[in-house]
């Protein structure tokens, strides 16, 4: 059991996150570097301003070459920070786009597999006994539906009309915010004057 | 912001332990967070006893009081009993105080790690602790012990993992 827990431990850290623990700590020393020799540079800059004060001016003039020689080192090692950055950043991008990679296989192995169970054959037949069975549904719906007589027919359709009519009838709505909903329900050409209505009153605003 | 002293500060008797049991407790118990608050407002994390005496917390100096030095022998023991302090030696003349346990300490950095997108990646100790990027962070500063014993902590929850290497250690936060 532990042996199985060490194992799974030691896998989880991969050679590349050694890599980059490398490299991050040689940043993190380059950066000690720098603050050092930044809180020099600003102490040379002071002790030249005494040295020039007490008249010193070979000496602060020496002091200033050494601290320029120290300025450029901060520059290297700037430059050295933002390679080792770089670098960090190219091994963290090229372990995502591993992981893409492996996504994507995973994907594309699920697909087969899914693919090797739907054959294109075994979907026509079921398309065909869908549609065999729809059909059957209609004949079913038929012989049911059967059951009215043309006259009863007749008289739902009036019933119909009917009503409608009497909708029509109703006093308009006086809405000019939401005219289209009180007309819904209405009939098609009632609803296309509805419709117009409006139109023509923003015209005439 | 300065440091907000209990009233018990300004008291006298604050100073000396009481002899009656309950009384002794309850003064035990603000001398305890007292303490622990001033620690956690100093950000202070290693204490050394002769050098606390001095200092302002066991040192009253408007009153005129302190606290005598097996008084603070017994502060400090209480909060060894409630695990915010470890002795360092067995003279029992430094200590460590966790004015925050290791695993709040980790909550608070997983916390900061999964803010900045930063799950499965590696960092150094010094990243965190005194990295540009942690700057403002309340673990910024971490003395080194601490940071990682709340890495231990995280990783007992399996949400980290301690690297090793010859110069000096890392962490991988999952």
């Amino acid at each position: 059991m532990g042996n199985i827990f060490g194992k799974k431990k030691r896998t989880r850290v991969t050679e590349q996150d050694k890599a980059i623990l490398q490299l991050k700590q040689q940043r993190d020393k380059l950066r000690q570097y720098q603050k050092r020799i930044s809180l020099h540079l600003e102490k040379e800059r002071l002790l030249a301003k005494q040295l020039l004060k007490d008249g010193k001016k070979e000496k602060a003039l020496l002091l200033l070459k050494k601290k320029r020689y120290q300025d450029q080192l901060l520059d290297k090692t700037e430059n050295q920070i933002s390679n080792l950055e770089r670098m960090v950043q190219d091994l963290e991008f090229a372990q995502i786009e591993i992981k893409v990679i492996e996504g994507l296989k995973v994907g594309n192995e699920c697909l087969k597999k899914m693919h090797e169970v739907m054959s294109v054959e075994e979907v026509e037949r079921i398309m065909d006994e869908t549609q065999d069975a729809i059909e059957y549904q209609r004949q079913i719906d038929e012989m049911l539906a059967g059951s009215l007589s043309q006259e009863d027919e007749e008289a739902v359709l009036a019933e119909l009309e009917a009503i409608t009519q009497g909708d029509v009838e109703l006093p308009e709505v006086p809405s000019d915010e939401l005219p289209e909903v009180p007309e819904a329900a209405e009939e098609k050409p009632e609803k296309e004057r509805a419709r117009k209505k409006p139109q023509r009153e923003m015209l005439a605003a | 912001m300065s440091f907000e002293w209990p009233w018990q500060y300004n008291f006298p008797p604050f100073f000396t332990l009481q002899p009656n049991v309950d009384t002794r407790q309850k003064q035990l118990a603000a001398w305890c967070s007292l303490a622990l608050s001033y620690c956690r407002h100093h950000k202070l994390y290693t204490l050394d006893v002769m050098e606390a005496q001095e200092s302002p917390v066991f040192n009253n100096k408007k009153i005129e009081r302190k606290l005598s030095l097996e008084a603070i022998q017994v502060v400090f023991e209480e909060l060894r009993k409630k695990g915010n302090l470890e002795w360092l030696d067995k003279n029992k003349s430094r200590c460590l105080v966790m004015w925050r346990r290791p695993e709040e300490w980790g909550k608070l950095i997983y916390q900061w790690v999964s803010k900045n997108g930063m799950v499965n990646t590696v960092c150094t100790l010094y990243e965190l602790s005194n990295g540009d990027d942690t700057e403002g962070e309340e673990f910024h500063g971490l003395e080194e012990w601490m940071l990682l014993r709340s890495l231990q902590a995280l990783q007992t929850e399996g949400k980290a993992e301690i690297i090793t290497m010859d110069d000096g250690k890392g962490v991988k936060f999952f």
